[in-house]
Protein backbone atom coordinates (compact mmCIF):
# COMPACT_ATOMS: atom_id res chain seq x y z
CA UNK A 1 0.00 0.00 0.00
CA UNK A 2 1.32 3.59 -0.65
CA UNK A 3 2.47 6.05 1.23
CA UNK A 4 -0.60 8.34 2.59
CA UNK A 5 0.23 11.62 1.14
CA UNK A 6 0.48 14.80 3.70
CA UNK A 7 0.23 18.47 3.27
CA UNK A 8 1.42 20.16 6.42
CA UNK A 9 0.67 23.77 6.43
CA UNK A 10 1.97 26.54 9.21
CA UNK A 11 2.69 29.98 9.05
CA UNK A 12 6.17 29.65 11.25
CA UNK A 13 9.15 27.66 9.31
CA UNK A 14 10.32 26.00 12.34
CA UNK A 15 6.62 24.18 13.58
CA UNK A 16 6.72 23.47 9.89
CA UNK A 17 9.80 22.10 9.78
CA UNK A 18 9.17 19.89 13.12
CA UNK A 19 5.44 18.79 11.83
CA UNK A 20 7.24 17.03 8.46
CA UNK A 21 9.64 15.29 10.96
CA UNK A 22 7.10 14.02 12.99
CA UNK A 23 5.14 12.97 9.80
CA UNK A 24 8.40 11.41 8.46
CA UNK A 25 8.68 9.25 11.56
CA UNK A 26 5.69 8.06 11.30
CA UNK A 27 5.03 4.69 9.14
CA UNK A 28 2.74 4.91 6.02
CA UNK A 29 2.45 8.25 6.07
CA UNK A 30 4.86 11.20 3.66
CA UNK A 31 5.03 14.64 3.44
CA UNK A 32 4.43 15.85 -0.23
CA UNK A 33 4.02 19.59 0.55
CA UNK A 34 4.05 22.24 2.91
CA UNK A 35 2.63 25.98 2.70
CA UNK A 36 2.95 28.50 5.22
CA UNK A 37 -0.67 30.12 4.47
CA UNK A 38 -4.26 29.00 4.26
CA UNK A 39 -4.50 30.49 0.27
CA UNK A 40 -1.27 28.81 -0.50
CA UNK A 41 -2.58 25.50 1.01
CA UNK A 42 -5.36 25.44 -1.26
CA UNK A 43 -3.20 26.41 -3.89
CA UNK A 44 -0.75 23.45 -3.41
CA UNK A 45 -3.33 21.10 -2.76
CA UNK A 46 -4.94 21.56 -5.87
CA UNK A 47 -1.95 20.83 -7.26
CA UNK A 48 -0.64 17.49 -4.69
CA UNK A 49 -3.92 16.45 -4.21
CA UNK A 50 -2.59 15.35 -0.88
CA UNK A 51 -4.65 12.47 1.51
CA UNK A 52 -4.44 14.47 4.64
CA UNK A 53 -3.62 17.65 5.36
CA UNK A 54 -2.45 18.91 8.79
CA UNK A 55 -3.81 22.33 8.97
CA UNK A 56 -3.03 25.28 12.22
CA UNK A 57 -5.66 27.25 12.60
CA UNK A 58 -4.23 30.41 13.61
CA UNK A 59 -2.86 31.58 9.86
CA UNK A 60 -2.56 34.72 8.60
CA UNK A 61 -5.06 35.82 5.97
CA UNK A 62 -7.84 32.96 5.59
CA UNK A 63 -7.26 31.18 9.18
CA UNK A 64 -7.12 27.00 9.03
CA UNK A 65 -10.99 26.65 9.83
CA UNK A 66 -11.52 28.62 6.83
CA UNK A 67 -9.27 27.22 5.11
CA UNK A 68 -10.26 23.75 6.02
CA UNK A 69 -14.00 24.30 4.66
CA UNK A 70 -12.40 25.42 1.24
CA UNK A 71 -10.44 22.20 1.20
CA UNK A 72 -13.63 20.36 2.01
CA UNK A 73 -15.67 22.03 -0.34
CA UNK A 74 -13.82 20.57 -3.11
CA UNK A 75 -14.63 17.54 -5.48
CA UNK A 76 -11.62 15.27 -4.00
CA UNK A 77 -11.20 16.73 -0.76
CA UNK A 78 -8.18 15.55 1.62
CA UNK A 79 -9.17 14.46 5.33
CA UNK A 80 -7.78 17.50 7.68
CA UNK A 81 -6.61 17.39 10.72
CA UNK A 82 -6.24 21.21 12.78
CA UNK A 83 -3.56 21.83 15.08
CA UNK A 84 -3.10 24.52 17.56
CA UNK A 85 -1.30 25.75 20.53
CA UNK A 86 -4.43 26.66 21.66
CA UNK A 87 -6.79 24.68 23.31
CA UNK A 88 -9.79 23.50 21.19
CA UNK A 89 -12.76 25.52 23.20
CA UNK A 90 -11.35 28.45 21.81
CA UNK A 91 -12.00 27.35 18.76
CA UNK A 92 -15.61 27.50 16.70
CA UNK A 93 -14.59 24.31 14.66
CA UNK A 94 -18.37 23.11 13.52
CA UNK A 95 -19.26 22.31 10.42
CA UNK A 96 -15.38 23.23 8.86
CA UNK A 97 -15.21 19.46 8.41
CA UNK A 98 -12.13 18.84 10.07
CA UNK A 99 -12.09 14.89 10.94
CA UNK A 100 -10.32 15.87 14.06
CA UNK A 101 -8.28 18.33 16.16
CA UNK A 102 -5.09 17.62 18.08
CA UNK A 103 -3.26 20.06 20.28
CA UNK A 104 0.06 20.80 19.35
CA UNK A 105 1.46 19.98 22.66
CA UNK A 106 0.50 16.65 22.49
CA UNK A 107 1.12 15.62 18.88
CA UNK A 108 3.49 13.13 17.57
CA UNK A 109 3.18 9.77 15.36
CA UNK A 110 1.01 8.02 17.81
CA UNK A 111 -1.45 10.83 17.48
CA UNK A 112 -1.29 11.14 13.97
CA UNK A 113 -2.12 7.52 13.41
CA UNK A 114 -4.50 7.09 15.78
CA UNK A 115 -6.47 10.10 14.05
CA UNK A 116 -5.81 9.13 10.47
CA UNK A 117 -7.45 5.44 11.55
CA UNK A 118 -10.40 7.51 13.35
CA UNK A 119 -11.00 9.51 10.11
CA UNK A 120 -10.53 6.72 7.84
CA UNK A 121 -12.05 3.68 9.62
CA UNK B 1 20.40 36.19 27.06
CA UNK B 2 21.88 32.26 26.89
CA UNK B 3 18.14 29.82 27.75
CA UNK B 4 17.75 26.08 27.87
CA UNK B 5 14.35 25.01 26.89
CA UNK B 6 12.74 21.52 28.36
CA UNK B 7 9.60 19.78 26.96
CA UNK B 8 8.67 16.14 26.27
CA UNK B 9 6.65 16.79 23.26
CA UNK B 10 8.81 16.78 20.10
CA UNK B 11 6.55 19.04 18.11
CA UNK B 12 6.79 21.95 20.76
CA UNK B 13 10.05 21.45 21.13
CA UNK B 14 11.51 21.69 17.93
CA UNK B 15 9.05 24.37 16.95
CA UNK B 16 9.90 26.61 19.74
CA UNK B 17 13.36 25.62 20.05
CA UNK B 18 13.56 27.24 15.62
CA UNK B 19 11.68 30.00 16.97
CA UNK B 20 13.85 30.72 19.69
CA UNK B 21 17.25 30.39 17.56
CA UNK B 22 15.65 33.02 15.42
CA UNK B 23 15.39 35.18 18.08
CA UNK B 24 18.39 37.81 17.95
CA UNK B 25 19.08 38.21 21.53
CA UNK B 26 18.60 34.97 22.27
CA UNK B 27 21.26 32.39 22.43
CA UNK B 28 19.69 28.71 22.77
CA UNK B 29 22.80 26.94 24.82
CA UNK B 30 20.08 23.64 25.33
CA UNK B 31 17.19 21.99 24.97
CA UNK B 32 16.05 19.00 26.98
CA UNK B 33 13.03 16.65 27.03
CA UNK B 34 12.76 15.55 30.86
CA UNK B 35 13.35 16.92 34.03
CA UNK B 36 16.42 15.03 35.24
CA UNK B 37 18.44 16.55 31.94
CA UNK B 38 17.08 19.87 32.53
CA UNK B 39 19.27 20.06 35.68
CA UNK B 40 21.84 18.94 34.43
CA UNK B 41 21.87 21.21 31.55
CA UNK B 42 21.36 24.18 34.15
CA UNK B 43 24.02 22.76 35.90
CA UNK B 44 26.01 22.64 33.40
CA UNK B 45 25.36 25.94 31.47
CA UNK B 46 23.88 28.20 33.99
CA UNK B 47 21.54 30.10 31.92
CA UNK B 48 20.08 33.16 32.08
CA UNK B 49 16.27 31.98 31.91
CA UNK B 50 14.78 28.39 31.65
CA UNK B 51 11.61 27.70 29.55
CA UNK B 52 9.99 24.57 30.69
CA UNK B 53 6.85 22.27 30.45
CA UNK B 54 5.25 21.16 33.02
CA UNK B 55 4.31 18.01 32.20
CA UNK B 56 6.85 15.84 31.76
CA UNK B 57 8.07 12.67 32.20
CA UNK B 58 8.05 10.25 34.25
CA UNK B 59 4.56 11.41 35.76
CA UNK B 60 3.43 14.08 33.63
CA UNK B 61 2.25 16.37 36.28
CA UNK B 62 4.23 19.13 37.92
CA UNK B 63 7.81 17.65 36.80
CA UNK B 64 8.43 21.52 35.42
CA UNK B 65 7.37 23.16 38.56
CA UNK B 66 9.41 20.66 40.88
CA UNK B 67 12.49 21.75 38.83
CA UNK B 68 11.57 25.35 38.52
CA UNK B 69 11.87 25.61 42.29
CA UNK B 70 14.83 23.53 42.27
CA UNK B 71 16.60 25.45 39.97
CA UNK B 72 15.96 28.89 41.83
CA UNK B 73 16.76 27.39 44.68
CA UNK B 74 20.06 26.22 43.51
CA UNK B 75 21.08 28.73 40.96
CA UNK B 76 19.52 31.66 42.18
CA UNK B 77 20.80 33.77 38.66
CA UNK B 78 18.49 31.76 36.45
CA UNK B 79 14.81 32.58 36.72
CA UNK B 80 12.48 29.79 35.27
CA UNK B 81 8.80 30.10 32.70
CA UNK B 82 6.83 27.69 32.97
CA UNK B 83 4.55 26.60 30.41
CA UNK B 84 1.36 24.74 30.94
CA UNK B 85 -1.05 23.56 28.76
CA UNK B 86 -4.50 25.32 30.47
CA UNK B 87 -4.92 27.64 33.31
CA UNK B 88 -4.31 25.55 36.23
CA UNK B 89 -4.39 27.83 39.68
CA UNK B 90 -3.36 24.81 41.98
CA UNK B 91 -0.24 24.82 39.83
CA UNK B 92 0.38 28.78 39.75
CA UNK B 93 -0.19 28.73 43.52
CA UNK B 94 2.38 25.88 43.93
CA UNK B 95 5.16 27.92 42.09
CA UNK B 96 4.47 30.87 43.20
CA UNK B 97 3.82 30.23 47.10
CA UNK B 98 7.56 30.81 48.41
CA UNK B 99 7.73 34.24 46.33
CA UNK B 100 7.48 35.29 42.70
CA UNK B 101 11.14 36.62 41.99
CA UNK B 102 12.63 35.25 38.56
CA UNK B 103 9.34 33.07 37.94
CA UNK B 104 7.22 33.13 35.41
CA UNK B 105 4.10 31.19 34.37
CA UNK B 106 2.52 31.52 30.69
CA UNK B 107 -0.12 29.41 28.71
CA UNK B 108 1.92 27.21 26.09
CA UNK B 109 -0.76 29.11 23.55
CA UNK B 110 1.79 32.47 24.03
CA UNK B 111 4.94 30.12 22.52
CA UNK B 112 4.05 31.27 19.07
CA UNK B 113 4.28 34.84 19.94
CA UNK B 114 7.67 35.35 20.25
CA UNK B 115 7.86 38.57 21.50
CA UNK B 116 5.68 37.81 24.57
CA UNK B 117 7.78 35.27 24.91
CA UNK B 118 10.94 36.63 24.91
CA UNK B 119 9.67 39.37 27.33
CA UNK B 120 8.76 37.07 29.61
CA UNK B 121 12.46 35.19 29.51
CA UNK B 122 13.68 38.37 29.67
CA UNK B 123 12.19 39.82 32.75
CA UNK B 124 12.47 36.32 35.14
CA UNK B 125 16.41 36.62 33.89
CA UNK B 126 16.22 40.09 35.89
CA UNK B 127 14.81 39.02 39.16
CA UNK B 128 11.24 39.81 37.98
CA UNK B 129 7.85 37.93 37.09
CA UNK B 130 5.92 37.10 34.04
CA UNK B 131 2.56 35.49 34.52
CA UNK B 132 0.21 34.94 31.69
CA UNK B 133 -3.23 37.12 31.95
CA UNK B 134 -5.11 34.13 31.86
CA UNK B 135 -3.42 32.91 34.27
CA UNK B 136 -4.40 35.75 36.41
CA UNK B 137 -8.15 36.35 35.59
CA UNK B 138 -7.83 32.55 36.84
CA UNK B 139 -6.70 33.25 40.05
CA UNK B 140 -8.32 36.46 40.93
CA UNK B 141 -11.85 35.15 39.32
CA UNK B 142 -11.57 31.31 41.22
CA UNK B 143 -10.90 33.53 44.65
CA UNK B 144 -12.98 36.48 44.19
CA UNK B 145 -16.33 33.94 44.53
CA UNK B 146 -14.45 32.73 47.77
CA UNK B 147 -13.69 36.13 49.46
CA UNK B 148 -15.56 38.13 52.24
CA UNK B 149 -12.14 40.14 52.26
CA UNK B 150 -9.23 41.68 50.86
CA UNK B 151 -10.48 42.10 47.36
CA UNK B 152 -13.71 43.19 48.13
CA UNK B 153 -12.07 46.37 49.36
CA UNK B 154 -11.21 47.29 45.74
CA UNK B 155 -13.30 49.19 43.96
CA UNK B 156 -14.14 48.02 40.23
CA UNK B 157 -11.61 50.06 38.83
CA UNK B 158 -9.15 49.22 41.09
CA UNK B 159 -9.99 45.82 40.32
CA UNK B 160 -9.77 46.21 36.74
CA UNK B 161 -5.92 47.99 37.22
CA UNK B 162 -5.21 45.22 39.58
CA UNK B 163 -5.50 42.47 36.61
CA UNK B 164 -3.50 44.74 34.15
CA UNK B 165 -0.35 45.22 36.36
CA UNK B 166 -0.37 41.88 38.04
CA UNK B 167 0.13 40.25 34.57
CA UNK B 168 3.62 42.61 34.48
CA UNK B 169 2.14 45.05 32.57
CA UNK B 170 3.51 48.68 32.86
CA UNK B 171 1.74 51.75 33.89
CA UNK B 172 1.58 53.14 30.07
CA UNK B 173 0.87 49.87 28.44
CA UNK B 174 -2.12 49.68 31.52
CA UNK B 175 -3.57 53.11 30.46
CA UNK B 176 -3.58 51.93 26.86
CA UNK B 177 -5.55 49.08 27.45
CA UNK B 178 -7.87 50.28 29.97
CA UNK B 179 -8.40 53.45 27.94
CA UNK B 180 -7.33 55.77 31.10
CA UNK B 181 -4.22 58.12 31.32
CA UNK B 182 -1.46 56.91 33.02
CA UNK B 183 -1.84 59.07 36.01
CA UNK B 184 -4.86 57.84 36.36
CA UNK B 185 -3.17 54.29 36.53
CA UNK B 186 -0.67 55.27 38.93
CA UNK B 187 -3.28 56.59 41.33
CA UNK B 188 -5.06 53.26 41.36
CA UNK B 189 -2.58 51.45 41.73
CA UNK B 190 -1.03 53.23 44.52
CA UNK B 191 -4.39 52.98 46.23
CA UNK B 192 -4.34 49.08 45.35
CA UNK B 193 -1.29 48.37 46.82
CA UNK B 194 -2.54 50.98 50.21
CA UNK B 195 -5.90 48.61 50.85
CA UNK B 196 -3.68 45.37 50.08
CA UNK B 197 -1.25 46.17 52.68
CA UNK B 198 1.65 46.63 50.12
CA UNK B 199 2.40 50.51 50.85
CA UNK B 200 6.02 49.96 52.28
CA UNK B 201 7.19 47.02 49.36
CA UNK B 202 10.34 47.98 48.03
CA UNK B 203 10.47 44.99 45.76
CA UNK B 204 10.38 45.26 41.99
CA UNK B 205 7.46 42.48 42.02
CA UNK B 206 5.30 44.42 43.90
CA UNK B 207 2.77 44.23 41.56
CA UNK B 208 2.11 40.94 41.21
CA UNK B 209 2.66 40.37 45.12
CA UNK B 210 -0.70 42.36 45.11
CA UNK B 211 -2.58 39.51 43.68
CA UNK B 212 -0.56 36.76 46.19
CA UNK B 213 -1.09 39.00 49.23
CA UNK B 214 -4.59 39.23 47.88
CA UNK B 215 -4.66 35.14 47.89
CA UNK B 216 -2.51 34.94 51.45
CA UNK B 217 -5.35 37.34 52.72
CA UNK B 218 -8.39 35.23 51.61
CA UNK B 219 -6.21 31.57 52.97
CA UNK B 220 -4.94 30.80 49.32
CA UNK B 221 -2.08 29.46 48.56
CA UNK B 222 -1.06 28.28 52.14
CA UNK B 223 -4.11 26.41 53.05
CA UNK B 224 -4.67 23.98 49.86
Amino acid sequence: MPDLRVLVVDDQEPFRRAMRAVVDETEGFVVVGSAGSGEESLAMATELLPDLVLMDVNLPGIDGIEATRRLRAGAQPPVVILLSTYDEDQFDLAGCGAASYIAKAVFGPDRLSEAWAGACP
Amino acid sequence: MRVVFADDNFLVREGVAGLLTETTDIELVETVADPDALLAAVGVHRPDAVLTDIRMPPTFTTEGIDAAKRIRAEFPATGVVVLSQYVEEDYAFELLCDGVEGLGYLLKERVTQVDDLVRALYDVSRGGSALDPKVVEGLLARKSTESTSALLGLTERELEVLQEVATGRSNAATATTLFMSERAVEKHVGAVFQKLGLVHESDVNRRVMAVLAYLDATGGARTR
